[in-house]
């Protein structure tokens, strides 16, 4: 058993109370910070800490905070993003459900590492129960001066409020949801200016991830040191919540140590692929990524092992496929889902995306042409000059499934059927 | 800051390349603030040639300097860069950036190597025509962008020419958007020009974007009429046929018109713009890029104003008491029986009134046919006062301080001092939202209740209180030895401007808070109407534009003045003739004959009833127009006069530059008419027919007897205004004009009396001052002769304070009946908040009989209106 | 009509906020709530409470899934089609459901009750195949529960089986 950092207080079947987050140290770091912290060193910490995003990108949350310039303007903005519409993707949503006030203080911390005076979660519709909870446990964090003016007597105050989104995938991308919080259109909006120089009212704003926030407090109580010790690779650090999902005995989130090997996630964790079923390829890290096939079935979970081997981590939401499922289906329902979401700002992904799920639908209608493959593998590479990162992600299924599944695809062509039907 | 936020690591992803390099940027931004400014010339390589451009310029722009034509939809040098359609692909090579990139997204920067005929990029862009041609209906031969179309083109020359796809195509339903744009959604590429013109660029709210992904939708909430007044401009900057012209539906393409660059004329702004006739009927205007004056848009009283030229109803012919006859015969009729008026009553009984809707030809050879013949001066303007205001702008105009429309928007705080934008120069506002985009301060001073697409702050001060308000808020941020280094004149000026005591203690707040934002400035403008403003604010404006030029600012002038070469008018106006003058002289039996060239008192004239009367004693009435107007039935002899359209013209805008309106297409009768719409015409005869028009100089000079051989020797021009004599010949004067100098004369510099305080009480007594206005639609008297325009229009209605309404015990949407000295006139009332109180606006419409309330500054009783119905 | 203690409740909220804008989604989500679905004139009263105009309001309506510009029943039934899903054949749950009501996607019950819609991963890939009922998610789902499901609204009993229901 790894230890549980970020699921230290996970119930199955109720949310942890502000007294028992307390009993396990939680809002020591906060104290800590509020007395004995230039806010300064917070974000110093924080990028010793090595601390990657979680919400998909990797980017270092202590170079993020460190980018709100010191003569930046106030109000500023601290933002957590509880979106989580990545399919595949549940890890937030449990984080929520188990122990609201960790993320509650990991967003204080961040935010006064820049000062921030505004606090907004951000959540998707389907989430209104965790939204529910979110509300309740502000409150109560407020009551105990945790929140609201002069948070435990210190100089610094911080609100929090939820914002309900109305559910699109896009809100998701830091600058399409900066927009959304702004009453406008979602569409993402490519820098500069910077968030944070210039993001929610045109102030600086810092976006982070649900699972990102809540490994602040134990990176301050703890130190970065410990943080980094936390996972199984050189480069690593923390733990990281994945999302077992498809066709194994026991899909659900699992905190372990960031780079535990995949096979272990699946064969211990997740309990083994169902029965009658073996293991043909995952999705490593949400529906952005690439079809992991069976030869990388080891591979350490981090985000430089799978980049080494051009897949990403993403959110860690892990999806497994068996070799009773059709690939090339489950591309076109990945596309399928792309399309529909696309913001519909830029061509590429606005009409690309269509015309893929075009040609993959005809493919796994049996109407499918050997030049068809090159037609994809083309267009796949042109997603990549979309706006936004969006586009990329979309295509992240396709291209691996021409990489390390053509044959599948030519079977699909050459048999004029779908081979698993 | 999203470094990795496309997160994938993957070497070749061209966001990363873009977010790392403008990362590493943004980084030493923080660092080391001195990089920023960076070096200002930067110098790159496109396709093999090195170009040295300003800093800030995009690739996109430093290639089309270059020559280089990139393809863009979504890119506009007015609407800048978004990046949405990725039509402008080129391969970076070197420098800060590498791969396939946007060239609108990335501003030149040293070092780069950029190719844009690089396989990648190549095959990256025509993946993009081919995926925006997906839902294309393909429908271009029933399309009226065809032949003009940018996606054709782009089809085109991107080679776009076997369907691969074979999905189906998606459809939208279209909208009703009014009178003016045809919605055509099938056909619509998603470059998002239309939604962020229109309500980016020009503010209004009620066009945008819909839906998401490939369902996404440009339209209204309704189907309904567009609300701005630009609204035009759409069917030029969509990139394709979403948005055409709706009046020259399916009548002709692009090649089958003769096209011609000319002006507008239906407000004083001079906007360039190219016009169409095709089977000798104008159908179609459309904006023409202009760098000085309105930029890439016109507004849509301009661009629609133009179809008085091809009317049905437009008299053509000659006429002598309602009898046809030769051209040539009824101009020896005129010069005949002037001579012999002349000869029986002396050279005063003869009067001559134009407009300033005439080309500058016309106007001075008016003014010369009045000289020769010892006539008195001709009058252009029929409202009183109005000659003395826009004699004081063009006088009061000097070089320095004019600016041009398009440095407007670079202003940095403007006050508008008694002028409302949008109904008396539309393109204005749109210049003034540009510089409030950028940060400008807009305060307006005027008692109308000024409604703008734009945040501004309005002072609605009576007419009386503008000169103490401008003068305070001068003083605020002027100081006196700025004002001493003007000479002692003007510190005389300066002190007896009338300082914080004078001003009324509503304003002292608002008024403050706006001096300290005039002190901040540093390139201010001053915008000011000359239409119902009192006499000294024009001179009011140049003084304060010249003592914040003394306090160190780039400040600026900018006036409006009543009619497209009012400015032309001005120069030659005798200050002290009035049409009112006029009018008494005809009364009192001193002038027998008057001549009216394109010009209508029926319309224009305050008061219609003592108008008629004394009409009715004219021995002589002689009408020369191309308008149908209510003078030219009254006429005894008429001579049907050419449009701007018909023959070369010269015309001098607002800012007092001189621009030459090209001679478009011969004149005549349009085939629909001569022909009932049959091609070719079923009558045989050697001429066009109809087509006896002649420019209204060339008539005037045969009565002038002054005989001009070239019918484009202008070179006579210099003997009415000496100047003519130094500027270009007709064909050599730039498109951009050439600016009048002479006109404006600093002697008349801090003179006016600022200071008269007024009579706050006379302001609340039971009187309401009249003040007549003009409307975007419905006032201008071309403009009016476009049925396209009149669904435009909102319902006429005069209009006062709430107190007003309230102490006479009327409300918003009241139809009222107000009685004057000469008649009345029923109409509705809308009652604003937004207003000076004691003061009753009544718009110049042509749907409502205006004509009674009288001339000269009207007060009327407030027991004149009562409530009907 | 909003009546006029909702229209007060929701001006009060605005009246708190920095920007009114902000909350442009709460608003119409509750005048959806009030009117079943966003009407028209929910969008012309959105717009008139956070001061933008009824474009604006509906540039964002018709952007969200969860914002309904048409009517639809009192049960909104979204059957997530997102891949875990699909691996899991959501498409049967969704022909059952189809058969069941006699609908099709996108269509309403006639009695007014239930609409089936389509949504993306709902978050609950761990009880896939999932389905979300006004915001409320049930999974996983098989034949009998989906009867029970049913049932059990149709007599008005909501909040059945609710994942992590306390
Ligand atoms: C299309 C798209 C969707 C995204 N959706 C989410 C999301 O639902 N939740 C999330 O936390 N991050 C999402 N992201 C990543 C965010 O843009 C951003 O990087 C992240 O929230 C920042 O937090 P972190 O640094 O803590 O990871 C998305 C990114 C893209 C491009
Ligand atoms: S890639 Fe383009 S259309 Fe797709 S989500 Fe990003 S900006 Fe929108
Ligand atoms: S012109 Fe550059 S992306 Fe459209």
């Amino acid at each position: 058993m790894y230890p549980q950092i970020l699921f230290q207080n996970r119930h199955p079947d109720r949310v942890a109370t502000l007294d028992e987050y307390r009993q396990s140290g939680g809002y020591k770091a906060l104290t800590d910070v509020l007395k004995n912290f230039a806010y300064m060193d917070v974000r110093q910490t924080i990028v010793d800490a090595n601390l990657l995003g979680r919400g998909g990108a990797a980017f270092p949350t202590g170079m993020k905070l460190m980018s709100v310039a010191e003569d930046a303007p106030f109000p500023r903005y601290i933002v957590c993003n509880a979106d989580e519409m990545e399919p595949g993707t549940f890890k937030d949503h449990v984080l929520i459900h188990a122990d609201p006030h960790m993320i509650i203080e990991g967003m204080i911390i961040a935010g006064f590492g820049t000062l921030a005076e505004h606090g907004i979660i951000f959540i998707r519709p389907e989430y209104e129960r965790a939204a529910g909870i979110l509300e309740r446990e502000i409150v109560v964090a407020k009551e105990a001066n945790y929140l609201g003016k002069n948070i435990l007597g210190s100089d610094y105050s911080l609100d929090i409020v939820v914002h309900r989104s109305a559910g699109r995938y896009i809100c998701g991308e830091v600058t399409a949801q900066i927009n959304a919080l702004m009453g406008k259109r979602p569409n993402p909006q490519q820098p500069p200016p910077y968030p944070t120089t210039k993001g929610l009212w045109g102030q600086p704003t810092v976006l982070s991830n649900v699972e990102t926030l809540a490994c602040l407090p134990h990176i301050i109580r703890n130190g970065e040191q410990w943080f980094k010790d936390l996972a199984l690779t050189e480069a690593g650090a923390g733990t990281k919540i994945f999302a077992v999902s498809g066709k194994v005995n026991r899909p659900g989130c699992y905190e372990l140590p960031m780079g535990v090997r995949l096979s272990e996630i699946i064969e211990e964790h997740a309990g083994g692929m169902i029965a009658g079923s073996e293991y043909k390829a995952c999705l490593p890290g949400g529906a952005s990524t690439g079809f992991l096939p069976p030869e990388h079935y080891d591979v350490e979970m981090d985000f430089q092992p799978l980049r080494d081997i051009g897949n990403r981590l993403g959110t860690g939401a892990i999806m497994v496929f068996d070799h009773k499922t059709c690939l090339v289906g489950a591309a076109l329902n990945l596309i399928q889902f792309f399309a529909r979401e696309s913001c519909g700002w830029c061509t590429p992904c606005r009409e690309g995306l269509p015309y893929i799920r075009d040609l993959l639908v005809r493919i796994e209608n049996g109407e499918g042409e050997e030049e068809y493959i090159p037609m994809l593998e083309r267009m796949c590479k042109h997603l990549w000059s979309a706006y936004c990162a969006f586009a990329p992600g979309a295509v992240g299924p396709v291209e691996s499934l021409l990489k390390h599944f053509k044959g599948e695809i030519r079977e699909h062509v050459s048999q004029k059927q779908c081979p698993f039907k | 800051m999203e470094l990795f936020d496309c997160g994938f690591g993957i070497a070749d992803c061209g966001i990363i390349n873009l977010m790392i390099a403008e990362f590493s940027f943004f980084q030493s931004e923080i660092r080391n603030p001195k990089l920023v400014n960076g070096p200002t010339m930067p110098k790159l390589v496109i396709d093999d040639r090195e170009i040295e451009v300003a800093s800030g310029t995009k690739v996109i722009e430093a290639a089309e300097q270059l020559g280089i034509m990139i393809p863009r939809f979504c890119y506009h040098p007015a609407l800048g860069s978004v990046g949405a359609c990725r039509v402008c692909a080129v391969k970076f090579l070197q420098g800060p950036f590498k791969g396939v990139q946007m060239s609108c997204m990335i501003e030149a920067q040293d070092g780069m190597v950029v190719s844009t005929t690089d396989e990648e990029a190549v095959d990256f862009r025509k993946h993009v025509i081919e995926w925006l041609m997906l839902n294309h209906p393909h429908d271009c031969p029933v399309c009226d962008e065809g032949g003009h179309c940018l996606l054709q083109d782009m089809t085109i020359s991107g080679g776009h020419g076997t369907r691969r796809f074979a999905g189906n195509k998606r459809t939208y339903t279209d909208q009703y958007l009014g009178p003016l744009v045809q919605h055509e959604m099938n056909r619509c590429i998603h470059c998002y020009r239309c939604s962020r013109y229109y309500q980016e660029y020009t503010g209004y709210l009620d066009l945008g974007v819909m839906r998401s992904a490939n369902r996404t939708y440009f339209g209204r909430f309704k189907d309904g009429i567009l609300e701005s007044p630009f609204s035009g401009n759409l069917s030029d900057i969509c990139p394709t046929g979403v948005y055409t012209d709706k009046p020259s539906r399916f009548f002709g393409r692009r090649w089958d018109y003769q096209r011609c660059p000319t002006v507008c004329i239906n407000c004083s702004l001079g906007c360039h713009t190219v016009i169409s006739f095709r089977y000798r009927e104008a159908r179609r205007q459309e904006a023409r890029f202009s760098e000085a004056i309105n930029g890439y848009f016109i507004c849509d009283r301009g661009r629609y104003g133009h179809f008085y030229t091809s009317l049905e109803s437009r008299p053509r012919s000659a006429l002598i008491n309602g009898r046809q006859v030769a051209i040539d015969e009824a101009v020896q009729a005129v010069h005949k029986k002037l001579t012999q008026i002349r000869q029986d009553a002396g050279s005063l009984a003869v009067a001559a009134v134009g407009s300033s809707r005439s080309s500058l030809e016309t106007l001075f050879m008016l003014k010369h046919l009045c000289r020769v013949n010892d006539w008195g001066d001709p009058v252009f303007f029929m409202n009183q006062g109005i000659t003395a205001k826009v004699q004081t702008a063009v006088t009061r105009l000097e070089p320095e301080l004019a600016v041009s429309l398009r440095e407007v928007e670079k202003a940095d705080f403007i006050l508008v001092l008694g002028a409302d934008p949008i109904n008396e120069a539309p393109m204005l506002v749109l210049a003034m939202r540009q510089a409030q985009r950028k940060g400008a301060a807009i305060v307006v001073l005027d008692p109308r209740p000024v409604s703008l697409p734009l945040e501004f702050i309005h002072l609605p001060a009576a007419l009386d209180e503008l000169s103490v308000l401008t003068a305070n808020l001068m003083k605020g941020a002027v100081d006196r030895t700025a004002a001493a280094s003007l000479g002692e004149r003007a510190a005389e000026s300066y002190d007896a401007a009338p300082d914080g005591d004078w001003v009324d203690e509503t304003w002292r707040e608002l008024i403050s808070g706006v001096t300290h934002d005039l002190q901040n400035s540093l390139q201010p403008v001053i915008v000011c109407g000359t239409d119902i403003v009192p006499h000294q604010i024009p001179g009011l404006a140049a003084d304060v534009a010249l003592l914040l030029r003394a306090a160190q600012k780039r400040a600026g002038l900018f006036y409006l003045l009543p009619g497209a070469n009012a400015f032309g008018s001005g120069l030659i106006s005798d200050r002290e003739g009035s049409f009112l003058q006029i009018i008494e002289g005809i009364e009192n039996g001193d002038i027998k004959a008057l001549i009216l060239a394109e010009c209508d008192p029926w319309r224009e004239f305050e008061d219609r009833k003592r108008l008629e009367g004394a009409l009715e004693k004219l021995e002589l009435l002689i009408v020369m127009d191309y308008l149908n107007s209510e003078a030219v039935q009254k006429a005894h002899i008429f001579l049907p006069t050419a449009t701007l359209y018909e023959a070369d013209g010269l015309f001098i805008n607002q800012e007092g530059l001189v621009q030459i309106a090209a001679q478009a297409y011969e004149g005549g009768q349009p085939i629909v008419q001569s022909a009932g719409g049959d091609h070719p015409a079923r009558i045989y005869g050697a001429g066009i027919p109809e087509a006896e028009a002649r420019p209204a100089w060339r008539m005037l000079a045969q009565l002038a007897d002054k005989n001009i051989e070239h019918t484009n020797d202008r070179a006579w021009l210099a003997d009415v205004l000496p100047e003519f004599a130094s500027l270009p010949s007709m064909e050599d004067i730039p498109d951009d004009g050439v600016r009048l100098q002479s006109a404006a004369n600093a002697d008349l510099r801090f003179k006016g009396d600022y200071a008269s305080p007024f009579d706050k009480t006379k302001l609340q007594d039971d009187h309401l001052e009249v003040i007549l206005v003009d409307w975007t639609f419905g006032t201008e008297e071309l403009s009016a002769y476009s049925s396209c325009l009149w669904e435009l229009e909102p319902e006429p209605c005069a209009t006062m304070h709430t107190s007003d309404a309230e102490s006479l015990d009327l409300s918003d949407g009241n139809r009222v009946v107000i009685e004057t000295e000469n008649g009345s006139l029923e109409v509705n009332l809308r009652v604003a908040e937004n207003m000076a109180s004691g003061i009753l606006l009544v718009p110049r419409h042509r749907r409502l009989d205006w004509q009674v309330m009288g001339a000269g500054r009207v007060r009327i009783s407030k027991n004149s209106i009562r409530k009907v119905g | 009509m909003l009546p006029d203690d909702l229209k007060k409740s929701l001006k009060e909220r605005i009246a708190v906020v920095d920007h009114p804008r902000e909350m442009v989604v709460d608003i119409m989500f509750a005048i959806q709530e009030h009117y079943g679905h966003l009407t028209d004139e929910g969008v012309e009263e959105t717009a008139q409470l956070v001061g933008m105009s009824p474009l604006e309001v509906e540039q964002l309506a018709t952007f969200y899934t969860f914002i309904y510009r048409e009517p639809v029943g009192r049960y909104v039934i979204h059957v997530c089609d997102s891949v875990v899903c699909w691996m899991n054949g959501f498409e049967s749950i969704k022909d059952y459901l189809c058969r069941k009501l006699g609908i099709r996607d996108g269509e309403t019950t006639p009695d007014g009750l239930f609409t089936l819609l389509p949504v993306c991963c709902v978050g609950y890939c761990d009880r896939s195949p999932a389905i979300l009922i006004n915001k409320k998610v049930y999974g996983p789902l098989t034949a009998e529960k989906i009867d029970e499901i049913i049932e059990k609204l149709r007599l008005g009993i909501q909040g059945f089986r609710d994942w992590e229901s306390e």
